[in-house]
């Protein structure tokens, strides 16, 4: 009889696991990005922007599929509101990326070696939080077999755990970081400091999504 | 002249047995087929195998209830201004209706697309001639609160059973560190439950209508006897399990996790095989009950039934639901039970468990409910327990409502039934009764 399968939907934390893993592929290529923007192989920055706007598109094409298998009035074993942030702020993250590779491609930028170090120690440390957040998302499998309690639950609880501290990391970094771009204030074009700024803020929100969500997926789990 | 009659409701209720096996076998096996822990194939014979068996070794309470608990054939008998043969002439006429009208109904709300209940179907349609046969005093009204009643409770005795149970798999086995070393000391008691509650449910106080002479086979052994299998089978389970996963405990969770979901898959097995078991010992009733009720009018000329419900009967009882698994459910399950991946084996032993150990306690405490109920019910407890990826809730919303509409529909159309066949029949009847007396 029918009842049976009608009672039960596909389980939405599949599709979440590949969602953030199609997120960081758009992560992933920032470090490219940057490296390109070193050597000015604009025509590189050029094609790497279409590869991550590419990405990001499947990504949104997955969290649509996840949303529509998804109705409001579904009973889940975790909260819908902090499933729905989760959701939220890894779209971010991959808009960023984009909205980051776009910045690069619109306008040919050199990047002085007085910041060079420092960007890419951001660059290096957005990876961590967002890198140990993608480790603690792709075990949402594991935690729904487990049902969201036991070892399994501390684990990620205890991966999620450093992601504020390494957040705050990042933080100093881009601070430390703009206060370098400003003592090359006459040294260099205004619009390279603006770009440079638009840069380092787009790598600093993208570790502020990651530790948010973070918050979102311990509330998921904690529920 | 009876033999028609014999024939023609007989056929009814072999019919009803078979679109029960046909339409619940999904239910049974969904869990073991649909976590791919079973074929099809093999599914529909264990299935065949223990509905049968359900049906005719602890199927007679729930037939006894259909047959005579519910229409007080006493109270019929004792109207005034009867003829003579009268009383049981309606009886016939009556638990005829019944049938006709549930297989009716059966058929036209699976045409419709409406969930439907065969035990509710029944319980309204002999409520509802009853009524109308001999006035309201002729049902056995504590009875029937008792059967609605059991309509409510059982669904949330699955749910709390099924919670617990899941409950205890999640916290003991597959949130421990070690995943793999856990299942190995607690599956086993999940074994004993499973035996012990179909073996006492089966045995308890004796198999009187199947073998006679086994006095000694009385409450307080049948729970010894059932302890003791139930021990055997979880120790022989330990050492298999043992053997299975040696040297396992040093993977990484997630691979423990997955390896004790293979663990997972026998037990699920024997754990739809006990649903089918509660599942035909519980839904036979729904087929042969009127039907027993009138071939003992037939055989014996009156309404007194103090014999019990003949063996040959339940027999025939099973064998529907056989046939209709084998041939419709078929169909059924390759369509429908293949498709519950969400139900993966450690969460299907807890439906299973729930929901088979509620039906087979209302079996014994000869009460008709509907398994399907109490499976969704053992469902939603598992989700409560956040065990499942998404429950959709209008759809229990919707099956639970469906009872509410087939209970006065049944009753309805039992009414007009009886009304016409008493109209058009009563006297050729009461003509067959009484040469059944000479």
């Amino acid at each position: 009889m029918a009842i049976i399968q009608n009672l039960f939907k596909k389980s939405p934390f599949g599709p979440i696991v590949e969602h953030a893993k199609k997120v960081h592929e758009c992560l992933e290529m920032i470090k490219p990005l940057m490296e390109a923007l070193v050597y000015e192989n604009y025509e590189l920055i050029h094609e790497l922007q279409a590869r991550v706007s590419k990405l990001e598109y499947e990504a949104d094409l997955i969290k649509h599929q996840i949303r529509e298998d998804l109705p409001r009035r579904f009973f889940l074993p975790v909260d819908r509101e902090e499933l729905d942030g989760f959701l939220e702020c890894q779209e971010k993250m991959a808009d960023y990326a984009q909205d980051f590779a776009v910045i690069l491609r619109i306008r040919k930028t050199k990047l002085h070696p007085h910041v060079q170090d420092k960007f890419f120690a951001l660059v290096d440390q957005m990876y961590q939080v967002s890198g140990n957040l993608l480790t603690a998302a792709v075990e949402l499998k594991n935690l729904a077999e487990a049902s969201f309690g036991g070892a399994e639950a501390r684990q990620v609880l205890s991966l999620i755990q450093g992601l504020g501290e390494e957040e705050w990391k990042a933080d100093k970094l881009a601070r430390s970081l703009s206060i370098d771009i400003y003592q090359l204030e006459g040294k260099i074009g205004t619009f390279d400091i603006i770009f440079y700024e638009k840069m380092l803020l787009k790598i600093g929100a993208i570790a502020n999504e990651a530790e948010n969500a973070g918050d979102f997926l311990r509330a998921m789990i904690i529920k | 002249m009876d033999v028609f009659i014999l024939l023609f409701t007989g056929l009814i209720g072999f019919y009803m047995a078979w679109t029960i096996g046909a339409n619940d076998v999904a239910n049974s096996m969904g869990s073991a087929v649909g976590s791919k822990s079973l074929t099809i194939k093999k599914a529909i014979i264990l299935a065949g195998i223990c509905e049968f068996s359900g049906a005719v070794l602890v199927g007679s309470s729930v037939t006894e209830t259909i047959r005579k608990g519910i229409v007080n054939p006493d109270m019929i008998a004792a109207l005034p201004h009867l003829r003579d043969g009268e009383a049981a002439a309606l009886l016939i006429i009556g638990m005829t209706a019944a049938l006709l009208c549930s297989a009716f109904w059966l058929h036209f709300a699976t045409w419709v697309g409406m969930p439907v209940s065969t035990t509710h179907a029944i319980v309204g349609a002999v409520a509802g001639f009853g009524v109308v046969a001999a006035g309201w005093h002729s049902v056995d009204w504590n009875k029937m609160s008792q059967i609605v009643a059991s309509w409510f409770i059982s669904p949330l005795a699955g749910g709390l059973v099924a919670f617990v149970l899941f409950k205890f798999i999640s916290t003991s086995i597959l949130g421990k560190e070690k995943p793999a070393e856990a299942v190995q000391t607690y599956a086993p008691f999940i074994v004993f439950l499973v035996v012990f509650v179909v073996t006492l449910a089966t045995i308890y106080n004796g198999l009187n209508h199947i073998i006679s002479g086994l006095q000694w086979l009385t409450g307080f052994t049948s729970i010894l006897i059932s302890v003791a299998i139930g021990l055997i089978l979880a120790v022989i389970a330990k050492i298999w399990i043992s053997r299975h996963l040696r040297g396992k405990d040093t993977l990484p969770i997630a691979k423990q996790l997955e390896e004790v979901e293979k663990i997972f898959v026998p037990l699920v097995i024997i754990s739809s095989c006990s649903v089918a078991f509660a599942h035909g010992a519980n839904d036979v009733a729904n087929a042969v009950g009127p039907f027993a009720a009138i071939a003992h009018i037939i055989r014996h000329g009156t309404v007194e039934m103090k014999v019990g419900v003949p063996l040959p009967i339940l027999v025939m009882g099973g064998a529907g639901i056989v046939v209709g698994l084998a041939t419709f459910g078929y169909r059924v399950m390759a369509t429908v039970g293949t498709q519950i991946t969400e139900l993966t084996p450690s969460r299907g032993v807890a439906a299973d468990i729930a929901t088979a150990a509620t039906v087979l306690i209302c079996s014994r405490l000869s009460l008709p409910v509907s398994t399907t109920h109490t499976l969704v019910g053992a469902i939603m407890g598992i989700g409560l327990a956040r065990g499942l990826g998404g429950i959709n809730r209008p759809v229990t919303q919707k099956i639970f409502a469906s009872w509410l509409v087939t209970v006065p529909a049944a009753a309805l159309l039992s009414i007009i039934f009886f009304v016409v066949g008493r109209y058009l029949f009563l006297d050729n009847v009461i003509d067959i009764v009484l040469a059944a007396r000479r």
